[in-house]
């Protein structure tokens, strides 16, 4: 289906809408490619099309019913704006609080072009195959320590949103990720890591053609796997802690983004009486935590599920609580404005307030020459001793590869997993397994120092909010120093 | 026209049709997920809310599998069309032959075998649908009302009914009704409990886990009392069946999968199944069991037509098989065996399995982990974890004595095959207690 004709479709059921209340439909049209090697055979090509309408409706009162169906028709649209009318009054029957906030939305019109370099389809699905075998296969020949899997999946994600208010905003969301897996055993210990480069189209396949450089960065994975197998646990305990951007993603996505949600403020540890904490100091001055979309970002979405412009907003500025990600409906009442935050993983789900990409920006940075992963390490090293920022002999620990996190919002505790360890205080460089990287989100804030390494925000993943899964990147500095910190702990011994 | 017939229709017409030419099929596969569902939801006590309004959904939507004359296969999701008609599947015949590849182990269409009965049916659900959905706003309504008085309280109840269909290029051709009901809430997002089975939930069920999450409250609401002493390598941890669902979700279900472990991304390797390593402690099985009643994790038959029965994955602690499908069978050498959902439909048990209860009032140094945080960043294939627990409840001589944190380390197959780990089980929960010796930490 064309943007016009869904853009075509979604007006016409609107303008069928004669009721007093309120109405959203999003209307998604999303096409995908996948394909899997697994040590050298190819597993798996799959073609999908999906495609469907939700309806969101309200009452006068601003109490709301909602319907999906995946199928886009006119018909169809006008059965399920019947049965989210008849939610909405039922709903209401029942006590429902109503919230009508979407009526001060600004009208937005606006179609956007797919920002995509090339087609979906620009190269057929066997071409596809064959230039993902090639990088397969040439994994495999230059790093024969792990058991690989190479997969592809590309995708085009087109929405439609209209509004009762006669808003109309339609756009296309390229995405599209090379992945490599590799799994090392050694002596009845195994170990895994993944590799990712990603970008809005088979492009990333043709870059990765002419550099290897996701190629490299998975071989030099597997042989730290292959020696994290082999390495101690490490004593738990508060040590300087040195994260990589994946992880510093994770720690600004985990502990500030989600904490700073305008659904959560009632019970987040960065709201008051349900308002955002703003101008609470949380980290050191120079500091930085921005959310917002980046064309041609794996979590790119330029307007919110409720069709409202996304806005970048600092949440952090210069170690200061500024602003929260609010979405139309729960801004006002977290004391934020709205900056359409408001996202959904489908036309099937209800939109909330989330995260695109998010930074975590640093004034205090230390350039560091591009190096594989030892190299960074003594990089690192040799550039912190320098500036006396660490002691030869006293343990800080390197964290490498960001295996993901999760965060409580109400009590501020978090946790992120890595794929293994480096002291960088031993001239030896010493290898630890992976252990929990826990604490308290304010003190982890607080506790970062310094950057390392130019920007790098392509820390990609996805984000499970309320078991709705949508795309979410983000970054820092290629590294950052954390100082130690009583609230901040490392790990553990089995 | 159904999707089902829309595609049963599609298929037969590239079998038989002599003009086919490169669209030609020898054969294929269908499978059809037709279903309707109501989902309510409570979000911080407000019934309703703009994030939580009545939901319903309609779809038909699955998966295509076909085998072309020259031995290539392909394999597409699938989703029911605005009109319904032959030519409007013209663009996806086309992306499906252009997605053909060479998979000689994935190309085999099983051959009809009789169908278990399996009660995979309410009709109240289905009733639900038609619009007698009383029940479920009255459940809503119930837990608002007996929530404790300063709990902010987070639910969600989901209805589901429909009918799956699969049909195959060699006669199978199965349509049956199934219904799924879930039931999960929370108090502060600190304790809570999850209900998921085909049927609507029990009146017992109701209040047993009613009274089990307002005790844990309860209990979370005390501080550790002065002067408790403090965990240590001595107290035994005691995973909740929740939890212990998890653990299987992040541990076992990967690498029990027969494709991973076929292509060494296991952490067992073929010959481990073959020659019956012991992994586990000697009391310890883990089946898959589609059979059993109105659970989660039973059918009739896989979407690959493999009639349903029940696998047995570890045998008195030693491996037994993975779990296959059809091409893992083949790789493999054996029959295609039960399939887990996820975590549904798999049973680990113990043959020394005690009353939760009584084994509580002995536990005198314990602690109990109702959640872990980043579970699902833990290393599956090496079975370690490092895990933070913020919410827990110490048990000291028998009682549940207040609220603590901690953080646990250990590996979850050394947990299974460690002598001094016990099992209980509390009535009508589908996993049981785990109490295990590990590394455990105060926060």
């Amino acid at each position: 289906m064309k943007q016009e004709q869904l853009r075509e479709m979604v007006r016409g059921i609107l303008k069928e809408y004669e009721e007093d209340g309120y109405v959203i439909i999003r209307a998604e049209a999303r096409r995908e490619w996948g394909l899997r090697f697994s040590d050298g055979r190819l597993e798996r090509v799959s073609t999908g099309r999906e495609e469907g309408m939700g309806i969101q409706a309200f009452t006068p009162s601003g109490v709301s019913g909602f319907a999906s169906a995946d199928i886009l028709s006119s018909a169809s649209g006008r059965r399920l704006m019947e049965r989210a009318l008849a939610l909405a009054n039922r709903n209401e029957g029942l006590g429902a609080e109503g919230n009508t906030e979407i009526w001060k939305a600004k009208l937005v019109q606006e179609a956007l072009p797919n920002p995509a370099n090339r087609s979906f389809a620009e190269m057929p699905l066997n071409q596809l195959t064959e230039v993902l075998s090639s990088l397969h296969i040439s994994l495999i020949k230059s790093c024969q320590e792990a058991i690989w899997q190479t997969s592809y999946r590309q995708v085009e994600d087109m929405w439609c949103i209209g509004r009762s208010d006669g808003s109309l905003v339609s756009y296309v969301i390229p995405r599209a990720v090379l992945m490599h897996q590799g799994t090392v055993h050694r002596d009845g210990k195994n170990a895994s890591s993944l590799v990712h480069r990603s970008g809005t189209d088979m492009g990333i396949l043709l870059d990765e053609q002419a550099d290897h450089h996701l190629e490299h960065e998975a071989a030099e994975r597997a042989g730290f796997s292959a020696k994290v197998c082999e390495a101690p646990f490490l004593s738990p305990g508060h040590y300087p802690v040195v994260i990589d951007y994946g992880l510093a993603k994770g720690l600004a996505h985990e502990a500030f983004g989600h904490a700073v949600e305008s659904d959560h403020m009632q019970e987040s540890v960065l709201g008051d009486n349900g308002k955002l904490k703003r101008g609470l100091r949380v980290a050191r001055p120079g500091i930085h935590i921005i959310d917002g979309p980046l064309q041609g970002d794996w979590a790119y979405q330029p307007f919110s599920a409720n069709g409202l412009p996304r806005e970048t907003v600092w949440i952090v500025r210069d170690g200061v609580l500024e602003k929260g990600l609010g979405d139309i409906f729960s801004a006002e009442e977290a004391g934020i404005p709205v900056s359409g935050a408001g996202r959904a993983e489908s036309y099937a789900h209800i939109p909330l307030p989330r995260m695109s990409n998010i930074r975590l920006v640093v004034g205090d940075v230390i350039p560091l020459p591009e190096g594989d992963l030892m190299e960074d390490a003594e990089n690192v090293r040799q550039a912190l001793l320098a500036r006396e920022e660490i002691k030869q002999g006293e343990k800080t620990l390197l964290l490498v590869g960001y295996r993901g996190g999760q965060v409580n919002p109400k009590t501020g505790d978090f946790v992120f997993q890595c794929e293994g360890i480096i002291d960088i205080g031993a001239e030896a460089l010493p290898i630890y397994r992976p252990s929990i990287f826990s604490g308290k989100i304010l003190s982890a804030l607080q506790a970062i120092k310094l950057g390392l390494g130019e920007e790098t925000y392509d820390a990609i993943g996805t984000c499970g909010k309320n078991g709705q899964a949508v795309p979410s990147s983000g970054g820092s500095n290629r590294y950052l120093l954390l100082e130690a910190d009583r609230q901040v702990s490392l790990g553990g011994e089995a | 026209m159904k999707l089902v017939a829309q595609l049963e229709e599609l298929l037969r017409k590239f079998q038989t049709a002599s003009d086919a030419g490169e669209y030609r099929l020898s054969g294929w596969r269908i499978f059809v997920h037709e279903s309707q569902s109501l989902a309510l939801g409570l979000k911080d006590n407000s019934p309703g809310s703009v994030y939580t309004p009545p939901a319903y959904r309609e779809g038909e939507s699955g998966e295509v599998f076909v085998v072309w004359a020259d031995g290539k296969c392909s394999q597409a999701k699938v989703q029911a069309k605005p009109t319904g008609e032959l030519q409007s599947w013209q663009n996806d015949l086309q992306d499906w032959r252009q997605a053909a590849y060479e998979d000689p182990d994935g190309t085999t269409i099983v051959i009809p075998a009789p169908l278990p009965l399996v009660a995979v049916e309410d009709r109240a659900i289905a009733g639900i649908l038609a619009g007698d959905d009383e029940v479920l706003f009255g459940q809503l309504a119930r837990l608002l009302a007996e929530k404790p008085m300063q709990a902010k309280m987070q639910a969600h109840i989901n209805a589901i009914w429909g009918y799956r269909h699969v049909r195959t290029s060699t006669g199978l051709a199965v349509s049956y009704r199934e219904s799924q009901y879930i039931l999960s809430y929370s108090l502060d997002r600190l304790v809570g409990t999850g209900f998921a089975k085909r049927r609507l939930i029990k009146a017992e069920e109701w209040t047993d886990r009613w009274d089990t999450v307002l005790g844990y409250y309860e209990a979370l609401q005390k501080g550790v009392q002065p002067g408790a002493s403090p965990v240590s390598q001595e107290t035994t941890v005691i995973l909740t069946p929740s939890v212990v669902e998890e653990m299987l979700g992040q541990y076992i279900v990967p690498n029990f999968s027969g494709q991973s472990v076929l292509e060494g991304q296991s952490a067992f390797r073929p010959e481990s199944f073959h020659k019956r390593e012991k992994i586990f402690g000697p009391e310890f099985s883990l089946i898959v069991d589609p059979l059993r009643p109105w659970e989660w994790g039973s059918y009739l038959v896989t979407l690959e037509g493999v009639p349903a029965e029940r696998t047995t994955l570890v045998r008195n602690g030693a491996l037994e098989t993975p779990f296959l499908r059809v091409k893992d069978a083949k790789r493999w050498g054996g029959k295609p065996t039960a399939i887990p959902q996820g975590t549904a439909g798999l049973f680990l048990s113990h043959r020394q399995e005690a009353n939760w209860a009584s084994v509580l009032k002995g536990v005198e140094d314990g602690v109990l982990i109702l959640s872990v945080l980043g579970l699902h960043t833990q290393d599956s294939v090496s079975g370690d974890y490092s895990l933070s627990a913020p919410q827990c409840i110490r048990i000291l001589n028998g009682h549940l004595v207040g609220s603590t944190g901690v953080k646990i380390t250990g590996n979850f197959f050394k947990d299974l095959a460690a002598p001094s780990t016990r099992v209980a089980r509390e009535e009508r929960e589908v996993q049981p207690y785990l109490l295990i010796k590990t590394g455990v930490q105060s926060l």
